[in-house]
C-alpha cells in the first residue's frame, strides 16, 4: 500500500522557477527528482491527477480507464495505431503507472543502425554513454530478473528473478524445445521481494491496471517522493496548451489550463517538455508562432516526423492442459535471441519474444480480432480462456519520415487542435513482422499448443522530436536541447532516432538521468547564455532515491 | 425447461446437447466452473475495487443517447452479439446499458479511425445499415426477420459482404471498422461482470490477498476446477463457426485495444 504524505511545496504565481517540465511520466518524474535533489527550482504540470492509489486503482479492467490517455486522437494511414490503453498514459507517473514494466536494455547495435545495416539513423550517442545510466536506474526502479543475461552487452540483474507463471512457463518449454535461449522471471520492473517501504509483488497479474501493491515501478512511487521531499511542486490536472517564445529567442514559460478550465501561465528560465510521442510533438506544433511558424523549434520540419511504434504481434496458444494466465505479471519471460540482424534473413535488424498476459477483456478483443469470434463462438472462446497462453513478439519498426504527428482541425475539451497520427509499414517492417510471427508460433507449438491464433497490433509509441547531430534532421541534440531554442528542451521517448526491439521505458527514465545530470553540470548558464556546450556530464550516483544504493542493497561486482 | 423455448417467438435460441439434439436448460452460472464465485471472495478485496464492481452490479445506467426505437434495435443487435440464453433471465448481464453510457458521456478509446465517424454517429449510422438492409433483402423491419434471419444479416457485416441495400453507409463507414467498434464495447461490458467471470473461471481480483498458486494452471483453494460439458449453439444462430470455419479467417487491420506489453 503506497501513501505518498510528503508535504508539497508552492511556488507562487508569479514566481519565475527555474525548470518547468509539461508532463509527470516516466522521465519526468525522473528529471524532476534528479533537479529537485540538485537544488534548482522546478515545477511539473502533468495533465492527468495526482493518485492516491489505495483510492483511485482497482483489481479490474474496466474500472482503469482513468489511467490511460483516453481524450481523442485521430489514427489514420495505412496500418493506423491505437492509443488510450495500448500505449498512453495520464496522471503523475504517466506511463510509468500502466506498462508492463519489461525493462530489458538496448543492445550496442541499436545505436548504431545505419553504420551497421543501411537502416534508419545512427544516434548521437552510443550504447556505452547510457551505460551507466542503465546501471542506475536498474538499481532505483529496481529491476528484477536473472543473474546473468546473456545478450547485447551481457549483464546480470541484483534483484532476484520471479517465480514462473503459467505463461512463463510456457515460453520457458518452447524455447527450451527448440534450442534457443530464455531469460525467465525478469528483467521486469517488479520486486521479487521488499525493499524499503515496498511491498513485494502477489502476482495478482493486474499490472497494466496500476500495480496498487507498489511492487511495480512507477516514477509515482520512485521518484516523485524524493522530488517532492527536495522542494519540486507538481500541478496535477494541468493540461498544457502553449509554450511562449520571448525576445532573443528564448522561451518564457508555458501557459496551461487548470482542473476548473482557467488558463494559467507559469514563468520558467527553462521549459523541458516530456509529454511522450503523442503529446510531445502536439504542444511543439500548437506552440508555433512569429519565426515558428511550421511550431516551435521545427526549423528542421521534423517534429513530429519519425513516430515510431514497435509491432507486437500477440500470439495465441490453446494447450490441452489449464494456464490461468491472468496470475503473476503478464511481463515475465522473453527471449532476445532473434534480436540482431541475421545476413540469412531478408530484412535487416530483429525482435524478442515475450510473455504477455492478457485478461478476460482484452483477451477477447484479441479473440474477435485474431479468429473474428462472435456470438455464440465469442462464449465459447471464452469458456475456454483459462486453456490459453498468449505470447508477444516485439519488433523493430523503422523510422520513416512519413509516419508522423500533425495536428488536426478537431479540437479537444480546451479547444486545443488534436493530433492526426498517420502510420505506414514499410517492406523491411512487414517482412520482420511475418518472420516473427511465424517464430513465435513455432515456438508456441513447442510448448504443446494443439492450435495457435494471433492479433496484429502494435506496441510502445517513441519518436517524433529525434535526437542527431544536424540540426538540419533533427529536433534535439544529443542531451535533449533543442537546436533552435537554447532553453527549451526535450526529454521523454519522443527523442529516440530508432527503438530497437526493446520495450523503451528502461530507455527512457536512463536518457532523463543522463540529461538531469547534463543540466546540472550546467549550472546557470542554460538560463542566462547561448553557449552550447556538449562535455559529457559526470554521472552523478549521489542523485538517487535515498536506498538505491548501501547497506541492504544487492550490488555486482 | 420446454416453456421458455417453445414460448420464445425467435424460435430455437437454445444451445443443445449434442448428445440428443435437445435445448440445454437456461442456468443460473454457464460455463465450466460451477459452483465458482468471485462475489464469495470480496471480503478479499480493496474497498475500492468492492466498490466499482458494487456499482456495476447494482446501479444499472439509465438510457440516455440511444431514442427509443434505436434501443428496440440495439438490445436485439446485442443479444445476437453477445447472447445469453443459456442463463436464466435473473443472472443475465446487461451490456446496452453500459454501451450507452459510455456514448452519452462522450467517452472514448483514446482515438478514433480517421475514416470513421465519432462513435456515437457511428452506432447510429450501423442502425440505419441494419435497418435498411432488412428492408432491401427480406421487405421487413429487422425486429420483423426471424431470429435466424437477424443473424445471418448481421454475420453478413461480420464478413464485410453485407446483405444489400445499406451501400452507401458501408462507402462512408468502413464495415469492418464499425463490427470491430460494436463488438468491442459488447465484450468490454460483458465480461466486466463477475458473473462472466465465474463461468470463465478468471480468478478476478487479488488485492491484497494475493495469488498463491502459480504453475501448472492450478487452481486457488477458492477457485474450483473445470468441469467441461459439451454444448452446440443454438439452430437458428450462424455465430459458432467449426474449426476449419475458424481457420480460414481473414485478417482484417488491426484493432489491438488489449494492452499488452
Amino acid at each position: 500500500m503506497q501513501r505518498l504524505e510528503a508535504p508539497m511545496r508552492r511556488h507562487a504565481p508569479n514566481e519565475e522557477v527555474d525548470y518547468l517540465i509539461v508532463g509527470v511520466g516516466s522521465a519526468g518524474g525522473v528529471l524532476l527528482q534528479r533537479l529537485a535533489r540538485a537544488g534548482f527550482r522546478v515545477v511539473g504540470l502533468e495533465a492527468g491527477p495526482f493518485w492516491d492509489t489505495e483510492r483511485d486503482w482497482v483489481s479490474d479492467e474496466k474500472g482503469s480507464h482513468q489511467l490511460y490517455w483516453e481524450d481523442m486522437r485521430i489514427t489514420g494511414g495505412e496500418n493506423p495505431l491505437v492509443f488510450g490503453a495500448n500505449n498512453s498514459g495520464k496522471g503523475v507517473g504517466g506511463g510509468s503507472v500502466h506498462w508492463a514494466a519489461f525493462t530489458p536494455r538496448f543492445h550496442p547495435s541499436d545505436f548504431e543502425v545505419y553504420t551497421r545495416d543501411g537502416v534508419g539513423v545512427d544516434w548521437p550517442i552510443s550504447y556505452w554513454d547510457l551505460k551507466p545510466y542503465y546501471e542506475l536506474l536498474e538499481l532505483e526502479m529496481p529491476v528484477a530478473g536473472p543473474a546473468w543475461y546473456p545478450w547485447g552487452d551481457p549483464h546480470g540483474y541484483a534483484y532476484g528473478a520471479h517465480p514462473m507463471g503459467g505463461v512463463g512457463n510456457t515460453l520457458i518449454r518452447g524455447c527450451t524445445k527448440l534450442g534457443i535461449p530464455v531469460s525467465a522471471g525478469g528483467p521486469v520492473a517488479i520486486l521479487s521481494g521488499s525493499r524499503n517501504d515496498r511491498p513485494h509483488c502477489i502476482y495478482r497479474g493486474f499490472c497494466i491496471q496500476g500495480c496498487k501493491v507498489g511492487a511495480k515501478a512507477s516514477t509515482l512511487i520512485t521518484h516523485v517522493p524524493d522530488a517532492l521531499r527536495s522542494g519540486a511542486e507538481i500541478r496535477d490536472c494541468s493540461m498544457a496548451n502553449r509554450i511562449h517564445l520571448g525576445k532573443d529567442n528564448r522561451v518564457t514559460g508555458v501557459s496551461y489550463f487548470d482542473r476548473a478550465g482557467r488558463e494559467h501561465f507559469q514563468k520558467a528560465k527553462a521549459v523541458i517538455v516530456s509529454g511522450y510521442a503523442i503529446e510531445t510533438p502536439r504542444l511543439l506544433l500548437n506552440s508555433a508562432c512569429a519565426g515558428y511558424e511550421n511550431g516551435l523549434a521545427n526549423s528542421s520540419d521534423t517534429v513530429g516526423r519519425y513516430l515510431m511504434a514497435q509491432a507486437g504481434t500477440v500470439v495465441l496458444g490453446r494447450f490441452d492442459e489449464l494456464v490461468r494466465m491472468y496470475k503473476a505479471p503478464p511481463a515475465h519471460a522473453l527471449t532476445e535471441e532473434f534480436y540482431e540482424t541475421d545476413p540469412k534473413r531478408d530484412f535487416a535488424r530483429g525482435f524478442a519474444i515475450q510473455t504477455v498476459g492478457p485478461l478476460p477483456i482484452a483477451f477477447a478483443k484479441q479473440m474477435m480480432a485474431a479468429r473474428g469470434s462472435w456470438g455464440w463462438g465469442m462464449r465459447r472462446q471464452m469458456m475456454d480462456y483459462n486453456h490459453w497462453a498468449a505470447l508477444g513478439l516485439l519488433g523493430e519498426i523503422l523510422p520513416w519520415p512519413e509516419n508522423r504527428v500533425t495536428l488536426a482541425e478537431e479540437r479537444d475539451q480546451w479547444g486545443i487542435p488534436v493530433a492526426h497520427i498517420n502510420f505506414d509499414l514499410h517492406e523491411n517492417d512487414k517482412k520482420l513482422i511475418e518472420f516473427a510471427r511465424n517464430k513465435t508460433e513455432e515456438v508456441m507449438r513447442a510448448a504443446g499448443a494443439t492450435e495457435t491464433a494471433h492479433e496484429a497490433r502494435y506496441a510502445h509509441l517513441v519518436g517524433a522530436a529525434r535526437m542527431g547531430e544536424d540540426p538540419a534532421k533533427s529536433v534535439v541534440d544529443r542531451y535533449g536541447r533543442t537546436h533552435d531554442i537554447v532553453n527549451l528542451f526535450v526529454c521523454d521517448g519522443s527523442v529516440l532516432p530508432t527503438q530497437g526491439s526493446a520495450n523503451p521505458g528502461l530507455t527512457i527514465q536512463a536518457l532523463a538521468a543522463r540529461t538531469a545530470d547534463y543540466l546540472i553540470s550546467q549550472g546557470t548558464t542554460v538560463f542566462s547564455s547561448d553557449k552550447r556546450d556538449l562535455t559529457p556530464p559526470p554521472v552523478r550516483r549521489e542523485l538517487s532515491p535515498p536506498g538505491t544504493h548501501g547497506k541492504g542493497v544487492p550490488r555486482l561486482g | 425447461m420446454k416453456t421458455d423455448a417453445s414460448t420464445s417467438k425467435h424460435g430455437d435460441r437454445f444451445p443443445l446437447d449434442p448428445r440428443n439434439g435437445e435445448p440445454l436448460a437456461p442456468r443460473a452460472q454457464p460455463g465450466y466452473y460451477p459452483g465458482f464465485s468471485t462475489l464469495s471472495q470480496q471480503s478479499f478485496w480493496d474497498a475500492a475495487t468492492r466498490e466499482v464492481v458494487r456499482k456495476r452490479i447494482e446501479e444499472i445506467p439509465p438510457l440516455r443517447f440511444f431514442t427509443p426505437n434505436e434501443v428496440r434495435l440495439m438490445e436485439i443487435v446485442c443479444e445476437h452479439l453477445l447472447p445469453q440464453d443459456d442463463r436464466d433471465v435473473a443472472h443475465r448481464i446487461p451490456i446496452l446499458p453500459f454501451i450507452d453510457e459510455r456514448l452519452h458521456d462522450k467517452r472514448t478509446p483514446g482515438y478514433r479511425f480517421e475514416v470513421m465517424p465519432p462513435d456515437g454517429a457511428a452506432y447510429r449510422l450501423g442502425l440505419q445499415a441494419i435497418e435498411q438492409m432488412a428492408r432491401t433483402a427480406h421487405g421487413r423491419n429487422f425486429l420483423d426477420l426471424s431470429w435466424r434471419e437477424q443473424d445471418v444479416l448481421l454475420k453478413s457485416i461480420h464478413d464485410a459482404e453485407p446483405l444489400p441495400g445499406a451501400e452507401e453507409i458501408w462507402a462512408r463507414m468502413p464495415i469492418h471498422r464499425y463490427w470491430g467498434l460494436v463488438v468491442q464495447d459488447c465484450v468490454e461490458m460483458y465480461y466486466a461482470h463477475p458473473r462472466a467471470w465465474d463461468e470463465i473461471g478468471f480468478g478476478g481480483p487479488a488485492y491484497p490477498r494475493a495469488y498463491m498458486r502459480l504453475e501448472r494452471g492450478e487452481a486457488e483453494p477458492w477457485e474450483v476446477e473445470e468441469k467441461r460439458y459439451e454444448w452446440r449453439a443454438p439452430n437458428d444462430a450462424v455465430s459458432d463457426p467449426s474449426v476449419e470455419e475458424i481457420a480460414a479467417h481473414k485478417e482484417h487491420p488491426p484493432a489491438g485495444q488489449g494492452g499488452t506489453h
